[in-house]
């Protein structure tokens, strides 16, 4: 099923949960909804559901407006955070419910539930109350019972908020092999970016009721349009310092209270005045030799690295150094940029500005 | 040592305030039991005589009626009063739990207050409604108006049972295909049995030891339990040991109730809290 929201709005009172929401996701495709708690991602889920009407805009399933339509009729499968199984029917029966309700032969409902049961590897726990199911298994139940009725769109709240993180590592995988495997367009909400950055085909990245970017997890990585997805993904987050961009005769120089350098790149188009400077852990080195002065504030060792927190003047820093390289704090160190990787962002509006060769 | 003597003083406390009850249950005993009492309160000796109602007729003024009517009335009436209650209520708690609509705070803080009005005080209004609709003088009428009684504060309790559901629940089944009587129906129902349970006793309780409403909508030919006992303390020889028998009796059917389902009971949420 393809899915499309055009300019969704919903507001509770005041509140604007959701707004202006345009979102295109395709046949098949893994899409995740991502942002911080309260950003509209679950509200985004449940209108999408038919739970909420929207305020204003459409939600079409393969262009058909579907707004008015309540959730039975809008052929979804849906696993919650909570998996919200049935606690009185054993695990057989919440798989066959909606089987059930859309009046399924017996001998039908059996087979559709063997073949589930096969596919999430469940076969032994169909007599069992969701009781005496650990989180996983629910999760698979819930799974079964999301899928049991061939929906066109799945919507996964939250699925792997509850599993502890070892099960969480082996699920993501899991499901994703399995939404390929079966093609089923998915709608996914989290609000953890490594889910989503790893399962999903493209992410949406939402706060405060409004998309900021949509797209896979390199580009919203390498080329965030904005301050927020900026900060919002990656960890450590990218670091930032406020700067001013200055085009002299010779290309573009940037200012700070502890550096002034000609930039490499360009900047298009052209463009002066006052700017945020993002640039990730990775692209900073450490060195000996030129660069700005830092001081070592804590060096966390990380095994495949250490992390170090450096302090420049005023602004503090994030960077990477081999894992050999253990400073006390308050060493005084010199931090190299990789000037080429740098993300440069209009302070005023938070957009990123184009830059690069 | 110090926890002991707080032990004790507790269990002293307790026993001070339980005496007077516990006097009256073990004199109530002795009487629907003793055969013939000394100094009026000692049994000499136990028997079943008092039981006599048990195969015997009741004089009733001029007339004779048994027992087994008067309990058979009794039960239909608090029967009838305990499922009206259910119904209505586990209808309207799941409305008040789940759906938004306007008025709905209104509506229950108005449910709280009808739930303070005196029974009856409605008397008159009742009687002349019961009799306009032909109900009056008939068991399901007057426990039709009894019921309505126990509604404000039993919606109130089915809300508390529904509330403790998560929207979660709800939010699957209706994706898996439900309508919201479905939902209502086939999910949260089997999921509040407890809460059945306890509005249905809440109903059939305060029929069951109901008298006002039965003395005045139900005079006539219909005899309940209470008003059966109420005639029997207006003669002018009182049978002291007969009546404790036949309380006994009155008694029973509630207590067997609360031993049964006193487990359901104790999941009751009170205003706000949480069953399930």
């Amino acid at each position: 099923m393809q899915v499309t929201l055009n300019q969704l709005s919903k507001h509770f009172g005041p509140v604007k949960a959701v707004d202006a929401l345009s979102l295109e996701i395709a046949e098949g495709e893994f899409m995740a909804l991502l942002g911080p708690s309260g950003c509209g991602k679950t509200t985004t889920l449940l209108t999408v559901a038919g739970f909420y009407k929207p305020t204003s805009g459409e939600v079409r399933f393969d262009g058909r407006v579907v707004n008015e339509l309540p959730p039975r009729k809008r052929n979804i499968g849906m696993v919650f955070q909570s998996y919200a199984l049935y606690p009185h029917m054993d695990a057989f029966a919440n798989i066959e419910f909606p089987l059930k309700l859309q009046k399924v032969p017996k001998a039908q409902r059996v087979q559709r539930i063997r073949e589930l049961a096969e596919l999430l590897q469940i076969s032994e726990l169909l007599d069992r109350k969701p009781g005496q199911l650990s989180g996983g298994q629910q999760q698979r139940v819930a799974l079964a019972r999301a899928l049991a009725k061939r929906p066109g769109l799945l919507l996964l709240d939250e699925p792997l908020s509850n599993l502890d993180a070892k099960l969480r590592i082996s699920m993501r995988a899991e499901l994703k092999s399995l939404q390929k495997e079966l093609g089923i367009t998915t709608v996914f909400v989290t609000h953890d970016q490594v889910e989503a950055m790893t399962m999903a085909d493209r992410i949406a990245v939402l706060n405060q009721g409004k998309l900021q970017q949509v797209g896979g997890t390199n580009e919203l990585y390498y080329s965030p349009q904005n301050l927020f997805v900026a900060g919002f993904i990656g960890t450590p987050p990218m670091n930032m310092f406020e700067a001013l961009l200055e085009v002299r005769e010779e290309g573009a120089w940037l200012k700070s209270e502890f550096l002034e350098v000609r930039l490499p790149g360009r900047i298009s188009p052209p463009q002066a005045g006052p700017v945020v400077v993002g640039i990730r852990p990775e692209d900073l080195t450490v060195t000996q030799g030129e660069g700005v002065p830092a001081e070592v504030y804590v060096a966390e060792p990380m095994g495949r690295d250490t992390l170090l927190t450096l302090r420049v003047g005023k602004a503090v820093f994030k960077a990477f150094a081999p894992p050999d390289f253990l400073p006390e704090p308050g060493t005084e160190v010199n931090l190299g940029f990789r000037w080429e990787k740098l993300h440069l962002f209009d302070r005023e509006t938070g957009r990123r500005l184009q830059y690069g060769n | 040592m110090k926890e002991r003597w707080d032990r004790v003083l507790c269990y002293a406390l307790l026993a001070i305030i339980a005496a007077p009850f516990l006097t009256m249950y073990v004199g109530f005993f002795l009487r629907a039991f003793g055969e013939r009492m000394y100094l009026g309160i000692l049994p000499k000796e136990f028997g079943f005589s008092n039981f006599r109602f048990l195969w015997e007729p009741i004089a009733w003024g001029l007339e004779q009626t048994t027992v087994w009517a008067a309990l058979g009335n009794t039960l239909a009436f608090a029967i009838t009063s305990g499922l009206v209650v259910t119904c209505i209520c586990m209808l309207a708690g799941y409305a008040l739990s789940r759906i938004e609509f306007r008025g709905k705070n209104f509506f229950l803080v108005l449910q709280l207050f009808l739930h303070a009005v005196p029974g009856q005080v409605l008397l008159i209004a009742v009687f002349f409604l019961l009799f306009y609709v032909k109900l009056l003088h008939k068991v399901p009428g007057v426990a039709l108006a009894r019921a309505s009684l126990e509604i404000p504060l039993g919606i109130w309790m089915a809300k508390g049972f529904f509330d403790g559901i998560p929207w979660d629940v709800e939010r699957s089944a209706m994706v898996d295909g439900c309508t919201r009587f479905q939902v209502w129906y086939r999910i949260f129902l089997p999921l509040v049995k407890p809460g059945i349970a306890a509005v249905f006793i809440w109903g059939f309780l305060f029929a069951w030891h109901d008298f006002i409403y039965a003395y005045t909508l139900l005079p006539g030919r219909v005899k309940l339990l209470s008003t059966l006992i109420q005639s029997l303390v207006a003669t002018e020889v009182i049978d002291y040991g007969y009546l404790a028998a036949l309380s006994l009796l009155y008694m029973l059917p509630p207590l067997l109730l609360f031993v049964f389902l006193q487990r359901a009971l104790l999941r009751v949420p009170v205003f706000g809290g949480k069953g399930v």
